[in-house]
């Protein structure tokens, strides 16, 4: 009697375990060329694109002001000295960003969103920021260190500091 | 039927011979997968581990051959020798930086050594370039040549260190990715994390190094020179908001603050307009000292394009000379999305002044200035005192490769990307049907800048 049991529960928890997995793996964010999307496009220089997935995965849900602040970030990065001097080693840098980290950098670009947009006034110069290196949100930021950075402004949801 | 009886029915069910096979076979399925994936995440970490230790070892050898190469050049006694020397030191110390970035550690705990490797490659970058031109190094040159290498050093030790402990075994980068992770963390002096802090302690001392390159020190605290005008508080600042965008069409004026960070000073600005959607917002950012409008930022879906490039170059020339900025010069432009970003350099006299540059950007569909980004004009905007060409028109021409045919010439002062100005004959010419732009210094007849332009049906731009 008692061995069923046991049994039972072996079969419960191995079919949780089973649905947890198969779950994170159909619920991964994976690059799709849906036709149509910015990405599937092809123009552009690789720079750009890059910058506007690296936007789309980090700033999807913010204001024009807001994205193009985190692009300038990203580009403020390579021209420090304390940081990789390409966009996609800055991009890249492990830890660096959690979309880079959680594969949402690959979630396919939405036609109507301006992320392109707000990555090519990035690359054209245009820092709302006035030189920032970090951003960070502060309802769900998890690294105590990145409080000790001086806040320069705030855009939408996000902190930016040097 | 109650819950209970329906655990009671299961329990019932799995006594049951059949049930009890198909139950076994289950459990052998789900150990398989489960041993399947245990293995296949363990090759993809074992992947991953083989990167970092590639990254690593490489930064090793790369900073060991820095070392030895600034020791080098430190003996070497001819110019042609040194500058041969610097060159690989600048080569090797990007390397070696490059490399560093992929550490898996946050940046902040290596941002130091990544500073050094930055200046070491970019202050030997311009020590080869001073060294080409025959010039030997200075005294003072050599003393900061002995104190990177000094750093190098060390930098060079403790790697060493590092590399012992990742040879036998005692660090694991693995242990990296699982930080955090709760009941399987470890404490923090096995970590590599704490062993690169270690390192980066090594530059805590690290004296501040002034050249003639971007990462120099000197450029960070640059004084903006096209700042005129009294220190206003933010109230007054509103005004050039006002005047900026016409008080006809403003509904609200948000504070956002002041920006006390970096070279120019302003106060931010948030403006709603009467006829617009509050996400058709702009922001904009008015120095503090003057109230000259720094940057804006604003936009709207443009469905189409009407008017030509020329229409809009012309209605960006007016809205400048209507908001104070003569003697302005379209340069380059790019169209994209039926928008047009277009450069405007000032013009003193007849030289071009590209470092004095605003970047407009227009819709293509009504002409509205959707944007400014008038950075480098606020910078470093200002009547200068133009010398006298040393070099005539002619001899300069005789410096450039005749295989080019020359188009036009004219007289221009470019920015240095260390934020001097250089005061050049620009000749534009034509090569195999490219077009390219050179820069004849008028005073030393060095060739300083080679740009080919790239005339598309986007646009006209440099590179």
């Amino acid at each position: 009697m008692k061995f069923k049991s046991i049994l039972t529960l072996i079969i419960l928890l191995t079919l949780m375990f089973t649905l947890y997995t198969t779950f994170n793996y159909v619920f991964y964010p994976r690059p799709m060329m849906l036709p149509g999307t910015a990405l599937a496009q092809g123009n552009g220089t690789s720079d750009e694109q890059l910058l506007a997935r690296a936007i789309n995965g980090e700033a999807r849900g913010e204001s024009y002001e807001g994205q193009v602040a985190v692009g300038a970030v990203i580009l403020n990065r390579t021209r420090d000295s304390k940081f990789p001097n390409t966009i996609a080693g800055v991009i890249y840098q492990p830890g660096a960003f959690t979309a880079v980290s959680d594969g949402q950098i690959n979630v396919p670009i939405d036609t109507n969103s301006t992320v392109v947009k707000a990555a090519r006034d990035a690359l054209n110069g245009w820092d709302p920021t006035n030189g920032c290196l970090y951003y960070w949100n502060p309802a769900t930021a998890t690294s105590k260190w990145i409080w000790s950075r001086q806040i320069i402004t705030k855009i939408g949801k996000h902190n930016f500091g040097i | 039927m109650g819950i209970r009886e329906k655990l009671l029915d299961f329990k019932r069910r799995l006594s049951d011979r059949k049930m009890y096979s198909i139950v076994i076979v289950i459990i052998g399925a789900v150990a398989f997968w489960g041993l399947y994936q245990y293995k296949h995440a363990a090759n993809l970490r074992q992947e991953l581990d083989n990167q970092y230790n590639r990254a690593f070892f490489d930064m090793v050898g790369y900073v060991n051959n820095v070392e030895t190469l600034l020791m080098k050049s430190m003996i070497t006694s001819t110019s042609e020798r040194t500058a041969a020397t610097l060159q690989e030191a600048w080569r090797q110390s990007n390397l070696a930086q490059e490399n560093l970035g992929m550490m898996p550690v946050p940046q902040h705990i290596l941002a130091n050594t990544s500073k050094f490797l930055s200046q070491v490659g970019d202050f030997s970058y311009t020590l080869n370039n001073q060294s080409l031109y025959g010039k030997q190094l200075s005294e003072q040159e050599y003393q900061q040549i002995e104190q990177l290498h000094g750093y190098a050093l060390s930098l060079q030790e403790s790697l060493g260190e590092l590399q012992n402990n990742l040879s036998g075994g005692r660090i694991k980068w693995g242990d990296l990715a699982n930080k955090g992770a709760g009941i399987f963390s470890k404490t923090s002096s096995e970590l590599p994390e704490q062993q690169f802090t270690d390192i980066d302690k090594t530059f805590q001392e690290y004296p501040t190094l002034i050249y003639d390159g971007p990462f120099s020190d000197h450029i960070t605290t640059a004084e903006p020179m096209g700042l005129t005008g009294d220190m206003l508080n933010s109230e007054q600042a509103k005004q050039s908001v006002v005047n900026f965008f016409g008080a006809d069409v403003i509904r609200e004026i948000n504070d956002r603050g002041k920006n006390d960070n970096g070279a120019i000073k302003t106060y931010s600005y948030r403006v709603l307009f009467k006829d617009k959607p509050d996400e058709e917002d702009a922001l904009i950012d008015v120095t503090q000292k003057g109230g000259h409008v720094c940057w804006v930022l604003q936009n709207r879906p443009v469905p189409e394009s009407i008017l030509t490039i020329d229409q809009v170059k012309a209605a960006g020339l007016e809205f400048l000379k209507k908001h104070g900025y003569e003697n302005m010069v379209d340069t380059y432009y790019i169209k994209e999305d039926n928008t047009a970003t277009i450069n405007y350099a000032y013009k003193q006299g007849d030289v071009t002044v590209y470092p004095d540059l605003i970047k407009v950007k227009i819709t293509l569909d009504n002409g509205e200035v959707l944007g400014i980004e008038a950075k480098g004009y606020v910078f470093s905007h200002r009547e200068r005192e133009i010398p006298e060409a040393k070099i005539s028109v002619d001899n300069a021409r005789t410096l450039i490769t005749p295989r080019m045919e020359i188009i036009s010439t004219g007289l221009a002062i470019i920015p240095t990307n260390y934020k001097t100005e250089l005061f050049c004959y620009e000749f534009k010419g034509k090569l195999n049907d490219r077009e390219f732009l050179v820069y004849i210094n008028t005073e030393t007849g060095q060739e300083e800048r080679i740009l080919i332009i790239l005339d598309t049906p986007g646009g006209i731009l440099t590179m």
